[in-house]
């Protein structure tokens, strides 16, 4: 995909002037940024930076200033539930799913933003593919969650954030504490995902494992400005051993 | 047949402590506020349904419905006021604060204004099912306690039924175990909050309703039922419906057994001085630790 093809395409996700706020610490601040339907888009920078406070910003996790646009129409402020209508749901940063509850009532609560019929729900595409998704998980279905070991926990998070029928899924730091071939598993359905026609974002501390299957990149720095260098200036990223970038760039 | 017959009436006070076990547990759950005020509902139903039947003269059922609408609609009231300022405003409390004292606040104001409506005596909500009590044998079944019965177990198992079998049910779960991840799939973690409040005060003044035929309610017997609540949900780490009801029972039916065979008169100093007793002994396995935990 070319640079100049990809601004004649429809925007799935526009960001303008996003700031969010927890007290009087800002987290963010002015970020503006756009996410092309069909891209993979990775937000990195260090740690503490307000990468995942973008995400809750503009998922409505937390209430911030500026404008968010999900294919077109503004989104409400502080409002998940429309977020998730209109086709952006997230996979949170530490999963939060509900422990007690088994595996597939986890994945099956995603479909609470679409539907209040349990019926309905089981018999959807959009949580049969999820649980088809993971294979690994089948005879774990009926297990609570809280005992799912790391990387089984992350794709039940993955599995919900599908069942909500998502155009643009956002997944936040997705290998967090997992080992290097659970990680690499989870990048695995990622793409596989992403290859089905599903708008991602993906939070990364790391950069190297996130632009291996991401196309455009939001540069996060100092937890207030945020540097769009993924948007139209970026050349097309071939893989390789390193990536264009760094591993790690210092400040 | 001592022991039958002591047994029936355990089980009988049991299922109603059962019942403020569950509404104090369910209600822990979702809100993270325990309702102290859980008993003082059941007070209103009662001394309500009097007031309006045996003073006002209305019809018996025009007054337990108009006596259910009022707990429902100050419930709600409630909720929308006080709560909404604690807990959703951009000053949210946490802590003891909120966990305690608004619903204990809440039960010393309606045992004021009970005691002005209603006065001091004892009193009770006609009896539904009139007659002498059945009798199987040499065991006796007093007819509300068949009645408290039965509306514990229609009640308690449709609210299994709502929990294990419906998406709203698994959504109620969800945003007691984790409301962030409650939030992330479009859960409205207050307005299950609000629900289960008004469904459990409603609930509460049903049993009132119906049990108070059987012990008699004065304004200040709110405080009583809801510490015995409080107590069952204890044993269920709060957060277990299913254990808080078991606990119920449990109590009940030791309460009734001390009393009759132990000494009439201090039975309830026996059954707590077991209570704690068993508390210290096996405190993992009444999930006391993770009442305290969270």
């Amino acid at each position: 995909m070319s640079a100049a093809a990809s601004t004649t395409e429809k925007a799935a996700l526009t960001v303008t002037g996003l700031s969010v706020a927890y007290g009087n610490v800002v987290a963010v601040h002015d970020a503006t940024f756009a996410v092309a339907e069909g891209d993979a888009c990775a937000i990195t920078g260090p740690n503490g930076n307000g990468k995942s406070s973008i995400l809750m910003g503009v998922t409505g996790m937390v209430r911030r200033r500026g404008t968010v646009e999900i294919f077109g129409a503004a989104a409400k402020n502080g409002d998940v539930r429309w977020a998730a209508r209109h086709g952006l749901t997230l996979v949170p940063e530490r999963r939060q799913l509900y422990p007690d509850l088994s595996a597939s009532d986890n994945i099956i609560l995603g479909c609470y933003t679409w539907t209040r019929s349990i019926g309905k729900a089981r018999r959807s595409d959009a949580y049969g593919r999820a649980v088809e998704l993971f294979p690994e998980l089948k005879p774990h279905l009926k297990q609570a969650a809280g005992t799912l070991s790391g990387g089984q926990q992350q794709m039940v998070a993955i599995a919900r954030g599908l069942a909500a029928n998502p155009r643009i899924l956002a997944v936040d730091e997705p290998c967090l504490g997992l080992a290097e071939a659970v990680a690499k598993r989870v990048y695995d359905v990622l793409a596989q995902i992403h290859a089905a026609g599903t708008t991602l974002i993906v939070v990364e501390e790391a950069p190297r494992r996130a632009l291996s299957l991401c196309n455009r990149r939001v540069e996060v720095r100092n937890g207030m400005a945020v540097s769009v260098r993924g948007d139209t200036a970026l050349p097309e990223y071939t893989p390789g051993p390193d990536g264009p970038y760094p591993p790690r760039s210092t400040a | 047949m001592k022991f039958g017959n002591l047994l029936i009436a355990g089980i009988t006070t049991g299922s109603i402590y059962a019942m403020f076990a569950v509404c104090v547990a369910v209600w822990y759950r979702v809100s993270n506020i325990l309702n102290l005020a859980v008993g003082d509902f059941a007070m209103v139903g009662a001394l309500g349904v009097d007031n309006l039947y045996r003073v006002k003269g209305l019809p018996l059922p025009v007054a337990i419905i108009t006596t259910l609408a009022v707990v429902a609609v100050f419930a709600y009231a409630y909720d929308q006021v006080v709560l909404r300022i604690a807990q959703d405003g951009p000053r949210r409390m946490e802590g003891i604060v909120v966990t305690f004292f608004f619903t204990f606040a809440l039960s010393f104001f309606i045992d004021g204004v009970a005691k002005m409506l209603f006065g001091t005596d004892v009193h009770a909500a006609p009896a539904l099912w009139n007659g002498a009590s059945l009798t199987l044998g040499s065991l006796n079944f007093e007819r509300a306690g068949i009645l408290v019965l039965a509306c514990a177990v229609i009640i308690g198992g449709a609210f299994w039924l709502y929990i294990r079998f419906t998406l709203a049910g698994k959504a109620l779960e969800a945003s007691g175990e984790n409301s962030v991840g409650a939030r992330i799939v479009g859960i409205d973690t207050r307005q299950y909050r609000r629900l289960i409040f008004v469904a459990t005060a409603v609930i509460a003044a049903v049993f009132g309703i119906i049990e108070s035929p059987i012990t008699g309610y004065t304004y200040l017997s709110g405080a009583t039922i809801s510490l015995t609540g409080f107590i069952a949900a204890a044993y269920g780490g709060f957060r277990k419906p299913g254990r808080a009801l078991l606990a119920g029972l449990f109590i009940g039916v030791l309460e009734a057994l001390l009393g009759g065979y132990v000494s009439a008169e201090y039975g309830d100093t026996v059954m707590y001085a077991l209570l704690a007793a068993l508390i210290l002994a096996w405190p993992q396995g009444l999930g006391f630790e993770s009442a305290v935990s969270g």
